[in-house]
């Protein structure tokens, strides 16, 4: 081997230095200029020094970016050119206690635009505005409103457009770089505005909503429960939003479907409440426009199978954002139809309050059933004279006639021999003074006033006098419709005080049940059975009896039990001598009545409330005998006669109680 | 008179050859890949830079058939006319995308800063060859080859292209130290280098070339304009990882992720779809080619030789160091190519003509009568 190549070596040579010679053209070269070139070719091999050097600095860069970094690069590589778009899952249908469909979905078309690369494009904005038949300014409002969220969320141009405009944009996907339409399940209402305050609306989320969420579960954008069951019950109803995975190039466009993940609907609600009773509530408070409470429980389980706040709220005004203007509006309607009256207003109860008087004064002692008051039509403490309703006084009654004619005086006797605190500790027994723990937001607790409470609230000591009006429902105290409810349901019931539960089930999209409801008890009364038994009798008589006050809620062939009431919204003389429909309508009384049926063995009770109605007996008593009749129509048409149902209505005269 | 000369062929350089070949080869594949738009015929800029690699080598094969000492007087008078383009390009030259730099001829669009390099490289070889220096260069020595340096980069600048100009000063240096300077020339120049940097930043650079420096600097500062590409050809890359993700497979380049992917980006593309495997293979076959060339500058036979086989060599290497610390994230945008890969007919041209007379110095370490 080393031979051959040995001699290659000098046959190669030999073929080159003849050609030198015999040419012998050579540039003479001087022994300076061989030292000089020697010098150079030094340099020159230093030159490659620097050249592999630079060779070995990029070599170890590709090492660093591709072997070291390389799984850090090809998730960035990935994530530019794989973007997902959320798909917004269906939300919980709510139905009622029937299965009939409260709240479903149907499709709607948003127009959104991504925001990477494109940047903000003035040509492709004014084409949307065209399109979308909106100003340039509304778009750049909703782009600006994003700012702060991260890029690869598109932003929403507009929601819920025509099919046309659909359409339109579709067939121009071309020129219209990262404009894409999406499909969002919108809200629809099949009641109407029934039971708006128990459902609630839906709304874009907000700031901090989105910083309270668990990371991912929210973005900007997003619909959520704003309030009623929709805020309340957001986590079972909003689902579990799916992804589609695209391959998209610089642009944004997509390039392909790599993979998708089905959105999980939200949670199916089943509501406790009956629809049929609900819409009696709300269209015969609506008809005569009145502003209130209409609740109605099953008063064995705390079942809500009615729960109305008069005015009602317009839902579709929400769906997609309420109007600065149409909210502005809700603001400042002296109706208040923000606000849910059955847990949030809170009033007076009035002479209902004498049901809860009653049963403390025979509970601690201070009056048997047969205990007989004088009622000259006025009561006397020291110096000061306490009024009773009628004038010219009942005479003497006992508690049955009492409680059937609301006899003030007869209460005024009872809440002096009982005092302010032994008063309070029944009312609290009967679930006064704090929240029922509804499914409702922003419930209210109402008051129950006792000597310790005005001296922590006024820094002043409790006067006797204050006792009697408490007594009577006019003093401190403070109800709301709700509370009002179950204290009657307690009294129908035998003592048993529920907590009121809206949602009979919730179920997921499989059918599987999540939650069930089930009666939940909050307070007993023990011992009781035989006074309660007492004051039912007198609620039969105030309804049943000639005398009676709440004559208007009598139904024939279902013994109905209630109580009126009328609470004093300002005492002021100078309304005295006015009469009534001449008083302006925020100085006008509330009116209360509630009660239960069939009296012998009780299944609902109903509690109404109207703002400034007036009177209990002829404004609120026709609502809970409405909603009565509509619960029992079934067996009142087996007793026949719808005429005398009819007739009876009427007999319920105006009066005062 | 031309005679052909079987040593034409017993001494042609086929390694340079063989390399060449090989880089080539691996340029237009990558070009394919880079300017494919999906259907199974390659791209019309595909063809063009094909044709003009075959141009190239037919042009080598008549730049090796005479003496590279007659470049010596032809490098004026390239350099007169390169001078003359770029003074023509200054003055009638529409303004693309904000520069001046192209001459259209028709068939070609000519960008006369590409052979400016080339001239200045031929002229520097030239000028020192021709000035001997026992211990060194004085400052007064080096002012000509200053001058002829400075007039193309001024008419460069004002175009304005930054890196060429840039490139012809890094070049007038690498020559000049390569040659003997005395130290304390070097050191003046040291200083007015560093004060000539500093009244440049303050006062010549157009805003946008300072842009790219400061967001070079603190990329943070400027994600989605500047930075961006410079992350983009980093994110291409990084993600060939070792293997590459495959011909035509690369996702940076072919959804536009990377700008300017067949031309100064031509070898994020590479990178992303050869892996690191791919790109050593490749960066093994340049610099073998780059190493060849100091080689024939080490057994070149007089001292135009070895400084013009220096040169030219150094025209190559800096382009190619500057093109691929940007692509790798070392340096800012700048605007160079990385040479024979990144498409572009004044450069390409340029090069395979530098690479002629590589071949040529090399064919003639021992004379050949011509």
């Amino acid at each position: 081997m080393k031979n051959i190549r040995k001699r290659r070596k000098k046959r190669e040579d030999q073929a080159r230095r003849p050609v030198l010679n015999r040419d012998a053209e050579m540039t003479l070269i001087s022994p300076h200029d061989d030292a000089e070139l020697d010098f150079f070719k030094k340099r020159a091999l230093s030159s490659a020094v620097v050249l592999i050097f630079f060779f070995a600095v990029l070599v170890s860069r590709l090492w660093y970016l591709q072997i070291q970094q390389g799984d850090k690069y090809r998730q960035l590589a990935d994530s530019n050119r794989v973007r997902y778009v959320e798909v917004v899952p269906p939300r919980g249908n709510i139905f009622d206690r029937n299965g009939r469909a409260i709240v479903t979905n149907r499709p709607s078309f948003n127009v959104v635009m991504s925001r990477e690369n494109s940047g903000l494009n003035d040509e492709l904005l004014k084409k949307m505005a065209s399109i979308l038949g909106e100003d340039v300014s509304v778009l750049l409002a909703r782009i600006r409103k994003m700012a702060g969220t991260p890029g690869h969320i598109p932003i929403r141009l507009a929601e819920d457009i025509d099919w046309d405009k659909v359409a339109f944009i579709e067939n121009n996907r071309l020129e219209l770089p990262g404009i894409r339409i999406e499909v969002v399940p919108r809200r629809i209402y099949h009641y109407g505005n029934l039971a708006s305050h128990v459902i609630g609306y839906l709304g874009e989320i907000n700031e901090r909503e989105l910083k309270a969420s668990a990371a991912g579960v929210y973005r900007g954008g997003d619909l959520v429960g704003k309030m009623g069951l929709e805020r309340l019950l957001e986590k079972d109803l909003r689902g579990e939003k799916g992804r589609e995975y695209m391959e998209v190039n610089s642009l944004g466009f997509e390039q392909k479907y790599l993979k998708g993940i089905e959105p999980l609907p939200g949670d199916d609600l089943k509501l406790t409440i009956n629809m049929d009773l609900q819409r009696v509530a709300e269209d015969i408070m609506a008809a005569q426009d009145k502003a209130g409470a209409v609740v109605a429980v099953e008063v064995n389980s705390g079942r809500l199978l009615v729960a109305a706040s008069a005015p009602a709220l317009k839902l579709d005004e929400f769906v997609g954002g309420i109007s600065y203007k149409a909210w502005q509006a809700l603001l400042d309607n002296p109706r208040h139809p923000l606000i849910n009256k059955v847990v949030q207003g809170q009033y007076p109860p009035g002479s209902t309050y004498k049901l809860v008087t009653a049963l403390a004064g025979l509970a601690a002692g201070v009056i048997t059933p047969d205990t007989v008051f004088y009622c000259p039509g006025y009561y006397r403490l020291g110096n000061r004279t306490f009024h009773c309703w009628k004038h010219a006084g009942h005479g003497a009654v006992n508690l049955i006639q009492a409680l059937a004619q609301s006899c003030d005086v007869y209460f005024y006797h009872v809440g002096q021999l009982l005092g302010v605190d032994r008063l309070a500790l029944y009312a609290e027994k009967l679930g006064f003074g704090r929240k029922t723990g509804v499914e409702m937001q922003g419930e209210k607790s109402g008051l129950v006033p006792t000597a310790a409470w005005k001296m922590r609230r006024y820094n002043r000591p409790w006067q006797e006098g204050e006792t009697l009006t408490v007594a009577i429902g006019q003093g401190f105290d403070l109800v709301t419709p709700l509370q009002l409810c179950m204290m009657t349901a307690t009294i129908a019931n035998g003592g048993t005080l529920y907590k009121p539960g809206l949602v009979e089930s919730i179920r997921d999209p499989s059918g599987r049940l999540v939650a069930q409801f089930e009666p939940h008890i909050s307070g007993r009364l023990t011992g009781q059975s035989a006074n309660l038994k007492l004051i039912r009798e007198g609620m039969i008589e105030a309804v049943n009896s000639r005398h009676g006050t709440g004559r208007a809620a009598r139904l024939k062939g279902i013994t109905v039990a209630g109580k009126t009431g009328t609470a004093q919204v300002v005492r002021l003389r100078q309304f005295r001598h006015m009469r009534e429909v001449d008083v302006p309508y925020k100085y006008r009384d509330h009116a209360w009545f509630t009660c239960f049926a069939p009296a012998e063995n009780p299944e609902i009770a109903v509690t109404v409330l109207v703002e400034h109605g007036m009177h209990g007996g002829s404004a609120a008593a026709p609502v809970a005998r409405a909603v009565l009749q509509a619960y029992f129509k079934d067996r009142l048409k087996k007793t026949g006669n719808p005429a005398l149902v009819m007739s009876s209505g009427r007999g319920g005269r105006s009066r005062a109680d | 008179m031309l005679r052909f000369d079987r040593r034409l062929i017993y001494d042609f350089d086929w390694v340079m050859v063989l390399f060449l070949l090989l880089v080539s080869g691996m340029a237009l594949v990558n070009l394919f890949s880079s300017t494919w738009s999906g259907g199974p015929d390659p791209s019309p800029i595909f063809f063009k830079q094909l044709y003009i690699f075959l141009f190239g080598y037919v042009l080598i094969l008549v730049l090796v058939t005479f003496d590279y000492k007659e470049l010596a007087p032809l490098g004026y008078i390239l350099y007169g006319i390169v001078i003359l383009l770029l003074i023509y390009t200054g003055l009638f030259v529409h303004t693309i995308a904000g520069t001046q730099r192209w001459i259209n001829l028709g068939f070609f669009h000519l960008q006369p800063s590409e052979p400016a390099k080339l001239a200045v490289v031929i002229v520097l070889a030239s000028y020192y060859s021709n000035h001997d220096t026992e211990d060194g260069y004085r400052l007064r020595d080096i002012i000509r080859p200053a001058i002829l340096t400075a007039v193309p980069f001024v008419l460069i600048m004002m175009q304005p292209d930054l890196g060429t100009a840039l490139m012809l000063g890094i070049l007038f240096v690498s020559m000049t130290l390569f040659v003997k300077l005395r130290w304390s020339t070097i050191s003046i120049l040291g200083t007015v280098a560093m004060g000539g940097a500093f009244i440049g930043w303050k006062f010549l650079l157009k805003d946008y070339q300072r842009r790219r420096i400061e967001t070079f600097l603190n990329p943070e500062g400027d994600p989605m304009n500047h930075g961006y590409q410079i992350m983009q050809s980093k994110i291409a890359v990084g993600s060939g990882q070792v293997f590459g993700k495959g011909f035509l497979e690369g996702t940076q380049g072919h959804l536009h992720f990377l700008p300017e992917r067949h031309t100064d980006f031509a070898f994020s593309v590479w990178a992303e779809e050869w892996g690191f495997v791919g790109s050593v293979f490749f960066l093994g076959c340049y610099f073998f080619l780059l190493l060849w060339g100091i080689n024939i500058a080490m057994t070149a036979r007089d001292k135009f030789g070895v400084l013009l086989a220096f040169g030219l060599v150094m025209l190559i290497f800096w382009q190619a160091v500057i093109n691929l610390f940007m692509i790798m994230g070392f340096l800012p945008v700048v605007g160079i190519p990385l040479p024979l890969f990144s498409y572009g007919g004044s450069s390409l041209l340029t090069t395979l003509i530098s690479i002629g007379i590589l071949m040529n110095i090399r064919m003639r370490r021992y004379q050949i009568k011509t």
